[in-house]
């Protein structure tokens, strides 16, 4: 259960990202909570943990192995160099050597090499272990200590991805019953309400009808926000905290101010009102598409020509890789336009052609930085070219803003730290992981307001924003900092 | 033809059953790794747009050890010390076997010289790569057995290599040399003599047998598995050109 707020150990920033000296078991009694019998049995698994867990255990395990080239490969090469054993802001931040990226994926090798190695044979020597109900502990807690942010694979000289075998394990776990509660309840009421918050149509029209009187009264008259419109030209899907969370619905302003600026028709949906797709933090392929393909039978429902997603890191993981995969060819939509397209390409592109126009003194009294979120910097592509996920983001603030300082060198663009709530771990019974996760992050921030002045923090991911909303307070930051890009757009924007 | 002894007969034996175990160890591997499918794309980003530039990317993980160079410089350092002089000692084992003939050309003497200073650089990098293991926390903990199994056995057969040419006078060297090159010639055209009869460099070739058969069931596996890597080997290219796998089944991502 969630602790009292004074109960937080929050670490003291001195600025400097070092490596801690390891300390066994440190996060071993942080778990999540077990999903509920409900959410479990729509996703098609069982309730929870049944007589003969073992052996259907296992053979997932090799279901997967014959099935997904990623673990097949993965359990096989790693040479435990120890490049990986630094890279990980859960290390870093909470000194677990579990949560060293080479000792998680260890947790699932041993086991491999029980069941599908010869070198099973020789037990105490090749260091492999039967899956006891010990092991199975431990793979809940660890593998639900990963924000699967790939950091740990960027730096592997066979760029094994940890995210992949934690996907592998959750996919394991949740097939013998053995789910957690935030992430299946999410996905649960996606395929029953359409997003992640669980909002009907109706109070989905009724916070629309609110924002679009807040932008009027802050100037921007005439900007409508319309929701299940036939015919229009754009579907739009952003993640659903831009409907209802702060800062997030800062955004949704600002996206609502380019289109009306732009004269484009868009709408958005009330059946496919979900960017985010949980379906990818518990590794399930079959839920990943379901929810997937919300998106693209409401694109042709609605007949629109493109689809454009909002602000979420993976969510455009999930849309941007996936998309085309498990629901395409999208031959019914527009050729002309990638399939999807981020919001920030798409509002770049019509500042450059000359479409909308920007005022950067508008933010004038911002001193802006831009946290790469990392399903977009290690996992996407945004543009035309390699590595348009980080020029096309700081382009577009830079359009808008004045003042923009670079977070540390090393810990930006494809180097970036994960926010620590990524990959399912955004929910409240394990903060202290999410605390201490944040730690690097939260030392360049320092870093940065105490050397630029920063009090800007930009980003483009539904969960950094939430996550930073709830951290920054407690590492002694204003939560006023935290905002959206296109919650800078939309204050720069000439209407 | 001088008949076979015992030891040779014994040599041969192990010999072939260890080629067969590696081939057919290493066959089956990439057999595993090629045929298995990838259900989605995952490159790790920023990524080359097309397969030939992914592809280029593997090779600049092969030949320079890029991501490892980004992640460690120490370990970099050491690792590619190893693997450049070990490789540079395997092409000039076999090297050896073509330019061994009678009269020695003249440079033979520089040829075994550049071997001798790679075997010292391979040995003391490999002692590095342990002492790492040893000596730092983090990668103590996280090494098994097996990560030491390997470093020890490698460091002997280098050991046992370079002590052929610093223990043996050059007259027993003449003698191991000149009985090696009719025995593995042997090997390939079953025209079978008798193995050099030298305890050191039984050995060296003992132990080489063994490193050889054990690579299809250790990590050493890497070195086909690197090609296989999806986050690397895959191009970023998912919208631009639809990529689908029929026999993916519904299952993890």
């Amino acid at each position: 259960m969630a602790k009292p707020k004074d109960k937080y150990k929050v670490p003291v920033l001195d600025g400097k990202i070092s490596i801690p000296k390891i300390v066994p078991g440190a996060t071993a009694y942080e778990h999540m909570i077990e999903a509920q019998k409900d959410d479990m049995e729509a996703l098609g698994f069982p309730a929870k943990l049944q007589d003969g867990w073992k052996a259907k255990a296992i053979g997932v395990f090799k279901e997967i192995l014959d099935n997904n080239k990623a673990v097949r490969d993965y359990m096989d090469i790693c040479v435990r160099c120890g490049a990986c054993t630094d890279k990980c802001q859960f290390f870093l931040g909470t000194a677990d050597p579990n949560n060293m990226p080479v000792q998680r994926q260890e947790l699932m090798r041993k086991v491999y090499r029980y069941y599908f190695t010869p070198s099973g044979f020789f037990k105490s020597l090749s260091n492999s272990q039967e899956l006891t109900e010990e092991v199975l502990k431990d793979w809940y807690t660890y593998f639900w200590q990963c924000s699967e942010c790939r950091r740990c694979s960027l730096y592997c000289p066979y760029g094994i991805d940890t995210a992949e075998i934690t996907m592998a394990a959750r996919q394991i776990m949740d097939s013998i019953g053995l789910g957690q509660k935030y992430t299946t309840e999410v996905i649960h009421k996606v395929f029953k309400i359409g997003n992640n918050i669980g909002i009907p149509p109706a109070a989905l029209r009724n916070t629309l009808d609110d924002l679009e009187e807040e932008i009027e009264e802050e100037g921007g008259k005439g900007v409508k926000i319309p929701m299940d419109v036939e015919g229009a030209e754009v579907l739009l899907v952003p993640p659903s905290a831009d409907f209802f969370a702060m800062p997030h619905m800062e955004s949704l302003k600002g996206y609502a101010k380019v289109f009306h600026k732009a004269g484009i028709s868009y709408t958005v949906s009330s059946y496919a009102s979900e960017a985010g797709n949980f379906g990818k933090f518990i590794g399930s392929y079959k839920s990943t598409k379901e929810i997937n393909k919300r998106i693209w039978d409401e694109a042709r429902r609605l007949k629109v020509k493109r689809v454009i997603i909002g602000e979420c890191g993976h969510a455009w993981r999930a849309a941007y890789n996936y998309s085309n995969t498990m629901n395409g060819p999208f031959d019914f939509l527009d050729s002309k336009y990638k399939q999807p397209t981020h919001i920030c390409d798409f509002t770049l592109g019509l500042v450059k052609d000359g479409v909308i126009k920007l005022d950067p003194s508008a933010n004038d009294d911002k001193v802006v930085t831009f946290h790469d979120s990392c399903n977009i910097a290690r996992a996407s592509r945004m543009g035309d070219f390699q590595g348009g996920q980080f020029t096309i983001p700081r382009e577009l603030i830079k359009a808008a803003a004045n003042h923009f300082v670079e977070l540390r060198e090393g810990t930006t663009k494809e180097k970036t730290y994960c926010c620590g709530a990524g990959g399912g771990l955004l929910t409240e019974e394990i903060m202290n992981v999410r605390i201490a996760g944040a730690m690097p992050r939260m030392q360049t921030v320092k870093e940065a307001v105490d050397n630029h002045g920063v009090n800007f923090y930009a980003l483009i991911c539904a969960i950094c924003k939430t996550q930073f909303t709830k951290i920054f307070p407690l590492y002694g930051f204003d939560e006023e900092m935290v905002g959206g890009i296109h919650q800078l757009v939309s204050n720069a924007i000439v209407l | 033809m001088a008949p076979l002894n015992l030891t040779t007969a014994i040599f041969l034996l192990f010999t072939y059953g260890v080629g067969l175990i590696f081939v057919i160890g290493v066959v089956l591997r990439i057999y595993q790794y090629a045929t298995t499918p990838q259900p989605v794309k995952i490159p790790l980003t920023p990524a080359p747009l097309t397969s030939g530039g992914a592809f280029a990317r593997i090779l600049g993980e092969v030949f320079f050890f890029k991501s490892l160079f980004r992640s460690n410089k120490p370990t970099w350092v050491f690792g590619y010390l190893f693997h450049i002089s070990f490789f540079i000692l395997i092409f000039m084992h076999f090297l050896r076997h073509f330019i061994y003939s009678n009269p020695l050309p003249w440079w033979y003497n520089i040829f075994v010289d550049i071997g001798i200073v790679c075997g010292i650089i391979m040995v003391l990098s490999l002692f590095l790569l342990l002492m790492r293991r040893v000596v730092i926390e983090r990668v103590k903990f996280i090494s098994l057995f097996a990560d030491y199994l390997i470093l020890i056995l490698l460091m002997l057969i280098g050991l046992a290599g370079l002590s052929l040419n610093f223990v043996l006078s050059p007259a027993a060297l003449t003698t191991v040399d000149n009985q090696l090159d009719p025995y593995m010639n042997g090997l390939l055209n079953f025209q079978f003599t008798n193995i050099p009869s030298n305890p050191l460099f039984l050995i060296h070739y003992t132990l080489v047998m063994l490193l050889i058969a054990y690579i299809p069931f250790s990590k050493v596996m890497h070195f086909v598995g690197i090609f296989f890597s999806p986050t690397r080997i895959m191009a970023d290219n998912p919208e631009e050109e639809r990529y689908y796998r029929p026999n993916a089944k519904d299952l993890s991502i």
